[in-house]
C-alpha cells in the first residue's frame, strides 16, 4: 500500500531533549557561616570558597568549556574575586533564570543566599587562600565525550565563520544521518563548536529532508532564529535535545528512545555571539544507540498566542495570556518558555480539576541569552481537565535596554530576533489513556489546533494542523475544508497545496487534486512529495504518460525511493511497456525486498509476459 | 657630592620602576612619544571577554582619530607575557602599540579600575576622562544590541576642542584590575 498522505505539521523550533542542565559535579555544600566562624574567623578560599566554585562554577569555567576563564585554582579565582562577588550578588552567575518554586526543577544552578554572603565576605576580606589541608579535590576535567565514545559522530560539513562584530548570529547546521535502517537513540551529546561563543543549541528532527532546500548549496547551512520542520505523517516531536553552557548530556529513561529512520536529517539550531575576532564554529553531535525501541511516547505541546502580540511603542507592560485545557491525563516532564528581547516577566501555571494551582515556571527577569529547557526533578501529573495558562509581560519602551529598536517601534510576532514571540513548549507523556480511543497524542494535537484556530482564525498553521488531524482520522471533508481555509490565507503555499491535493486523492477525486499539486510545484519545483502525488493523480486518471514523467522526476530527486519505482513500474505496465516496467519493479525490490506492491505486480507482469 | 649622586640615582630608579614597558621590555612613556597629540590609553586583559569583544570598536575609534590622537593598549596583568600579547594583537587585528604596565604606573595615572576602560588625556597631559568606552554592556553577560551613548568618542572630542564633559568618569562593566596580583 502506497502512502500518499504527505502531511505537514508545524513543530516550530522543536526541541527534543536528552540533555539536562546543570553541573557534572555535585552541588556545593558549604558549611553554615556560623560554624565557620567558630573555628576560624576568616573566610578562606580552601575551606569556604573552593567547594562553592568547584560545585557551581567550574563545570563551565574550565578549559574547553563555555566559561571565558578557568576557575580551578586559588590564583584563577582570586584574579576575578570582585567580579565573582558582583555577579553572584546580582545572581547573573551561575546563569539560572527561574524563581524558586514548589515543583522542583532538575539540575538547579542556584546559589543559596548563605553561599553568596560567603563569597562577598571573602572578596572584601582580601581573598585569603587559607590552609592547603582544607582544599577539596578539584573537579574532574570535562574532556571529550561525557557519555563515552558515541556510536555515531556527525560533524557539520562546513563550519560557520563568525564575524568579529555585529549582532547575535542564528545559524542552522544540517546533519545527514548515515544510517541504513531505523535506529533507536538513547542519548545525544551536542558539541556546539567553540562553547565560549555558542550561547545555546538545539536539535530538530527533520524526518523528510524538508530543510535542505533552505541551503544556498548543499552543506552550507542556513540562517534563522526560528525554523519549522515539515513532517509527512503524524509523528510529533517528542524530545527536547538542548544544549546550553553547563549542560551535561543525559541518557533517556528506558522505553523513551528517539526513533531515527534512514534519510532523517538532524538540524542544529544555534545562537552565537561575536567575540571580537573571527571565530570558526564547527559543531558535532554524538549519537548513542540502544536496541530497545520506544515504548513510551512523549510529545511536545506548543502553546502560543502570537496573534495577540501587537505591542505599541513605549508600552512598558504589555501582557499576553493564553489557556489550554488538557483533553487527557499527562505527565509533564520538561518545560521551555521562549520570548525574544522584549520579554520581561514570564510565567506558566496549571490549574488542576480540583482547583489547586501550581506554578510551572516563573522567570522574573527574562533573558534570551540564557534561555533553557527546564526538566522537572519528578514528572508532574496533570489530569485531564487541567488548564495550563501562560502569562508573558513585554516591555517595548526605551527603558528596556535590550529593545532592538531605538527609538521603539510597534512590534509584532515573527521569526526575526527583532520580532517577538510568545511560546511555551511542554514535554508531556500521556498516561492513563484508553487505547481504544486512539493515539492520545493525536487528541492533544487536535485540541491544540482547535485552540489555535479559535485564538486566531487567521492562523495559517493552525488551520493546516487541524486539517492534518482530520485527514489522519479519515474525515476528508473536514480536512479539505480546513486546508481550504489555510489556502485562503496563503494561496501559493507549496506544502498546503500538496496536502490538499493528497486529501483529494485520498477522497478519490484526482481531477480536483491536479490543480493543487500543480500549484505546489509552481511554488517549489523540486518538491518531491508533490511530484509523487501528481504522478499518482495522473495514474488515477489513466494519464500514464504524464504519471511516468512525474515519477521519473521523483527518482531524479531521490534515487532510492522504492514507492516511486513501484508506481513507475505500474504506470509503464499500464502502457504496455513491460520490459521497462519489469526493471523498475526489480529496482523497487532491490531497495526494499519486502515491497508488496512491487512483488505482486512483478509476479503479475511475469505471468502476463509468459502468456504472450 | 657623592650624597647628591646617590639621591639622584634613587630618583632615577624610582622613575624607572614606575614606567610601562613595550613588548621588548623597554621603558616607554607614551606622553613624550605622542607630543602634541591627545593620548588615549585603553586598558585590556586577555582573560576578560568584555575586553576582547570591544576590539572592533577600539580599532574603529582609533582609526577615526589616528591623526589627532595617539592610542595605546595597556595590559596591567603581570602574568601576561609579551609573547601572549603579540598573539592576542594578531588574533584581534590590532595595529596599535601595546604596553605592559606591571607596576600599574599608567593604571594610577589614568585611575583605571577595570578592563576594558579608556583614559583620555588632552594635549597638556590633563586627564579629561576615564571610564567606559560606551554603554554597550549593562552587566556581565547582558549587552544592548548597540550602545546608545559613546563616552570615549565624546571624551576625545572634548580633549580636542576643550569643551567640558558632563562627567569626567563613568564606571563600566568589566574585570577588576585590583583583583590581579
Amino acid at each position: 500500500m502506497n502512502s500518499w498522505w504527505r502531511a505537514w505539521m508545524r513543530w516550530t523550533l522543536v526541541l527534543a531533549a536528552a540533555a539536562g542542565m546543570g553541573s557534572v559535579f555535585s552541588r556545593a555544600n558549604p558549611r553554615p557561616r556560623e560554624q565557620a566562624r567558630q573555628t576560624a574567623p576568616q573566610v578562606t578560599f580552601n575551606r569556604d570558597i573552593a567547594p562553592i566554585i568547584f560545585g557551581a562554577c567550574a563545570s563551565c569555567h574550565q578549559p574547553g568549556e563555555a566559561g571565558p576563564f578557568p576557575l580551578l585554582t586559588y590564583e584563577e579565582v582570586k584574579r576575578h574575586a570582585r567580579q565573582i562577588a558582583e555577579v553572584t550578588r546580582a545572581r547573573t552567575m551561575p546563569p539560572w533564570l527561574p524563581e524558586p518554586q514548589e515543583l522542583r526543577l532538575a539540575d538547579e544552578m542556584r546559589l543559596a543566599d548563605a553561599q553568596i554572603r560567603t563569597i562577598q565576605e571573602w572578596a572584601e576580606d582580601g581573598s585569603v587562600e587559607g590552609d592547603p589541608a582544607d582544599l577539596p579535590p578539584p573537579p574532574r576535567p570535562a574532556e571529550g565525550w561525557r557519555l563515552g565514545k558515541p556510536d555515531l559522530i556527525l560533524t557539520a560539513e562546513r563550519p560557520l565563520v563568525l564575524a568579529p562584530t555585529g549582532t547575535d548570529t542564528y545559524w542552522n547546521f544540517i546533519f545527514h544521518v548515515p544510517i541504513t535502517e531505523t535506529r533507536w537513540v538513547k542519548a545525544v551529546e551536542i558539541h556546539p563548536g567553540d562553547k565560549r561563543y555558542v550561547h545555546h543549541a538545539n536539535i530538530l528532527v527533520d524526518r523528510s529532508r524538508s530543510s535542505r532546500h533552505k541551503e544556498a548549496e548543499p552543506g552550507a547551512g542556513f540562517g534563522g532564529m526560528e525554523i519549522r520542520i515539515e513532517s509527512q505523517v503524524f509523528d510529533p516531536d517528542s524530545h527536547m535535545l538542548f544544549w546550553k553552557p553547563g549542560t551535561v548530556p543525559s541518557v533517556e529513561p528506558d522505553g523513551m528512545a528517539l526513533r531515527l529512520d534512514k534519510g532523517t536529517d538532524l538540524i542544529l539550531n544555534t545562537h552565537m555571539q561575536p567575540s571580537g575576532k573571527t571565530e570558526i564554529i564547527q559543531p558535532s553531535i554524538g549519537l548513542y544507540f540502544t536496541s530497545k525501541p520506544a515504548t513510551k511516547f512523549p510529545m511536545l505541546l506548543q502553546l502560543e498566542d502570537d496573534a495577540k502580540l501587537n505591542i505599541p511603542p513605549e508600552q512598558r507592560n504589555f501582557v499576553v495570556t493564553d489557556e489550554f485545557t488538557l483533553p487527557t491525563d499527562v505527565e509533564l516532564l520538561a518545560i521551555y518558555p521562549h520570548a525574544h528581547y522584549l520579554g520581561k516577566d514570564i510565567q506558566a501555571f496549571a490549574t488542576l480539576p480540583d482547583g489547586s494551582k501550581k506554578t510551572l515556571i516563573h522567570i522574573l527577569h527574562w533573558n534570551l541569552s540564557w534561555q533553557a529547557v527546564y526538566r522537572y526533578a519528578q514528572p508532574v501529573l496533570l489530569p485531564k481537565g487541567t488548564t495550563i495558562a501562560l502569562r508573558y509581560v513585554y516591555d517595548n519602551s526605551d527603558e528596556n535596554p535590550l529593545n532592538p529598536n531605538h527609538p521603539p517601534v510597534r512590534v509584532k510576532a515573527g521569526n526575526r530576533s527583532s520580532d517577538e514571540m510568545c511560546h511555551l513548549w511542554l514535554q508531556v507523556l500521556p498516561v492513563n489513556y484508553d487505547r481504544a480511543q486512539g493515539d492520545p497524542r493525536m487528541r492533544l494535537q487536535e485540541a491544540l489546533a482547535r485552540h489555535d484556530v479559535a485564538n486566531d482564525p487567521r492562523d495559517f498553521e493552525a488551520h493546516y494542523n487541524l486539517a492534518a488531524m482530520e485527514q489522519a482520522k479519515g474525515r476528508l471533508d473536514d480536512a479539505t475544508k480546513e486546508y481550504e481555509a489555510a489556502l485562503q490565507l496563503r494561496p501559493g503555499d507549496a506544502v498546503a497545496n500538496n496536502a490538499m491535493g493528497a486529501a483529494l486523492l485520498a477522497a478519490g477525486r484526482p481531477e480536483k487534486a491536479v490543480p493543487y499539486l500543480s500549484q505546489a510545484l509552481k511554488t517549489r519545483p523540486d518538491y518531491l512529495e508533490a511530484h509523487y502525488n501528481l504522478g499518482t493523480a495522473y495514474s488515477a486518471e489513466s494519464d500514464f504518460e504524464d504519471a511516468a514523467q512525474q515519477l521519473h522526476l521523483v527518482l531524479q530527486l531521490q534515487p532510492d525511493d522504492a514507492d516511486a519505482e513501484a508506481n513507475l513500474g505500474s504506470a509503464l505496465a499500464e502502457m504496455g511497456r513491460f520490459p521497462e516496467a519489469k526493471s523498475h519493479f526489480e529496482r523497487a525490490l532491490q531497495i526494499n525486498p519486502n515491497h508488496s506492491l512491487a512483488k505482486e505486480n512483478l509476479e503479475e507482469l511475469q505471468r502476463q509476459m509468459s502468456d504472450r | 657630592m657623592s650624597i647628591t649622586l646617590a639621591c639622584l640615582f634613587q630618583v632615577l630608579m624610582a622613575h624607572a620602576q614606575q614606567t610601562a614597558l613595550d613588548l621588548d621590555g623597554r621603558p616607554v612613556n607614551p606622553f613624550t612619544i605622542a607630543a602634541g597629540k591627545v593620548v588615549v590609553l585603553v586598558f585590556l586583559r586577555q582573560d576578560c571577554p568584555v575586553s576582547s569583544r570591544y576590539a572592533p570598536v577600539i580599532r574603529r575609534i582609533s582609526a577615526q582619530y589616528s591623526r589627532e590622537a595617539s592610542f595605546w593598549l595597556v595590559y596591567p596583568d603581570r602574568s601576561e607575557t609579551p609573547q601572549s600579547i603579540r598573539k592576542y594583537l594578531g588574533d584581534y587585528g590590532y595595529r596599535l602599540p601595546a604596553l605592559r604596565d606591571p607596576d600599574r604606573a599608567l593604571v594610577q595615572q589614568a585611575r583605571a579600575e577595570i578592563t576594558p576602560e579608556a583614559a583620555v588625556f588632552d594635549r597638556n597631559r590633563q586627564l579629561v576622562y576615564h571610564g567606559r568606552i560606551d554603554n554597550w554592556y549593562l552587566e556581565f553577560g547582558r549587552a544592548r544590541p548597540a550602545p546608545t551613548t559613546h563616552e570615549l568618542n565624546n571624551a576625545i572630542q572634548a580633549a580636542l576642542t576643550g569643551k567640558p564633559l558632563p562627567q569626567s568618569s563613568v564606571k563600566g562593566v568589566g574585570c577588576y584590575i585590583s583583583d590581579l596580583q
